[in-house]
């Protein structure tokens, strides 16, 4: 009896833990698609104010981007799953013309206003949110799996 | 309607009266309450002993637990997965949140009454104690159990009134615009445009004539001031070196100019590219000078009569 006391004990303080990591989790999560929406939306205005600077001409548009027929290069940046349990990290490659690396921003001007830069890094912050925010979605996922399976367990009734 | 940002990301709780009952009953254990628990429980109609000291919501520590893995894997390792509940794992797990989603279409009035994750730290600290004391057997997630969570929504925000209407103004313009260009060829009176006449493009030579002639002016003083002006000062020099002098200083001014003309000129070009470019883009100024012309009398007909 004594044990099993103890051992409800333990699962109940488990469960209490639970709960408050999902607690913790879904606040975390919301905070980081705000996060996101923020970067997103500035990144957003700063790429209009470029095009509404430069406009004519020599305007940053969806022609300079290289299209089938140009020629390869590879991703600067990869999301790779570590697979531990770690969740997804963003895998950046510093840029390198000779093995592939190109750097978009080259597409649209030898010299890129300074908003294009900023737009960039804006954008670039909002993969790593996004990454971010993904797992914390497994974790709360994870959580919530948890939560069920052990509800099911006699200890807890 | 629009949704904004979130702009409180907390989870709230809404307290049910079972909490509210154990919290009344086991009022006397607590040694510290912080603020929020303590306003509500004064606004249930509960109070507190004297005894008890509020602090502050910052003062509570909060920080993620820390899951016992093993402890976790030995308790669920006899529960079978249930695929269909891993699919939508967020369904049956909370029933809160169902209760949360059926009710989300009605409109929601502000809650203020509820507990933040610092309350619940808080209470799993309380509860903790309770337990060891013997005080009661309660946990915390059987307490929640009963109540409502409110997670972070969006706020919705009305359409501003004046962008509608500049947005309705913009529009009924585009589609004057559209409706005087099909009717170009058919009505006589919209027939004259100001960059058919002759007086407009005149204007535009002209303007590009004088911008040629400014660069050459200055280049010609440049010139005269190398070529007479530093002999002056100086005293008398050598023919091929004022002519040195005069050409370095010429080609200095034509350096800087060339710079300007070009801009300008190339400001020209886009002006009298943009309306074959892009025919809303340009034409819609003039002809709408046009369309009220037509109405609002002969002044403004002016700028073009000449």
């Amino acid at each position: 009896m004594a044990l099993n006391k103890s051992e409800k004990e333990a699962a109940g303080q488990l469960m209490d833990a639970l709960y408050l990591d999902m607690f913790h989790l879904i606040e975390e999560h919301t905070q980081s698609r705000v996060n996101l929406e923020r970067a997103n939306a500035s990144g957003a205005i700063l790429l209009a104010r470029t095009r509404f600077q430069h406009g004519g001409s020599n305007s940053v548009s969806t022609a300079q981007i290289p299209t089938e027929n140009s020629a390869e290069f590879n991703a600067l940046c990869r999301v790779v799953d570590s697979g531990d349990g770690r969740g997804i990290s963003i895998e950046r490659q510093p840029v390198d013309k000779s093995n592939g690396y190109v750097e978009p921003l080259h597409w649209f001007s030898v010299l890129p206003p300074m908003s294009l830069r900023n737009a960039v890094s804006k954008f670039k912050d909002c993969v790593e949110l996004v990454a971010e925010s993904t797992n914390l979605q497994r974790q709360l996922c994870d959580v919530l799996d948890w939560i069920t399976k052990l509800r099911q367990t006699p200890l807890i009734k | 309607m629009l949704k904004s940002t979130i702009v409180d990301t907390r989870v709230r709780l809404v307290p049910s009266e079972k909490v509210l009952t154990f919290l009344d009953a086991q009022k006397e254990h607590f040694k510290l309450v912080p603020e929020n628990v303590a306003r509500l429980m004064k606004l249930k109609g509960y109070k507190l002993p004297v005894s008890t000291k509020i602090i502050k919501d910052r003062d509570v520590p909060s920080q993620r637990p820390k899951i016992d893995q093993d402890q976790l894997k030995k308790l669920i390792a006899d529960i079978p997965d249930l695929p269909e509940k891993t699919a939508d794992a967020m369904k049956p797990v909370s029933s809160q949140e169902t209760e949360e989603d059926t009710e989300q279409d009605e409109p929601r009035t502000e809650i203020k009454d509820v507990l933040y994750l610092s309350d619940l730290h808080w209470l799993t600290d309380v509860l903790h104690d309770l337990r060891r004391e013997e005080h009661s057997e309660v946990f915390l997630h059987e307490l929640i159990e009963t109540c409502e969570m409110v997670l972070p929504e969006n706020e919705i925000k009305q359409r501003d009134p004046e962008l509608e209407a500049r947005c309705q103004r913009l529009r009924e313009e585009q589609q004057n615009r559209e409706y005087h260009k099909m009717t170009k060829n058919v009505d006589a009176g919209l027939k004259n445009f100001p960059e058919d006449t002759i007086s407009y493009q005149i204007k535009s030579i002209n303007k590009q004539i004088i911008a040629v002639a400014q660069f050459i002016f200055s280049v010609a003083a440049g010139f005269t001031f190398g070529f007479f002006g530093v002999n002056l000062m100086v005293g008398p020099l050598p023919f091929g070196f004022r002519i040195l002098l005069g050409v370095i200083v010429a080609l200095i001014i034509a350096l800087a100019e060339m710079y300007f003309l070009a801009k300008k000129l190339h400001e020209y070009d886009e002006v009298l590219d943009a309306p074959k470019r892009k025919p809303q883009a340009t034409t819609p100024v003039k002809r709408r000078q046009i369309v009220k012309s037509g109405g609002s009398g002969d002044q403004k007909l002016k700028p073009h009569a000449d």
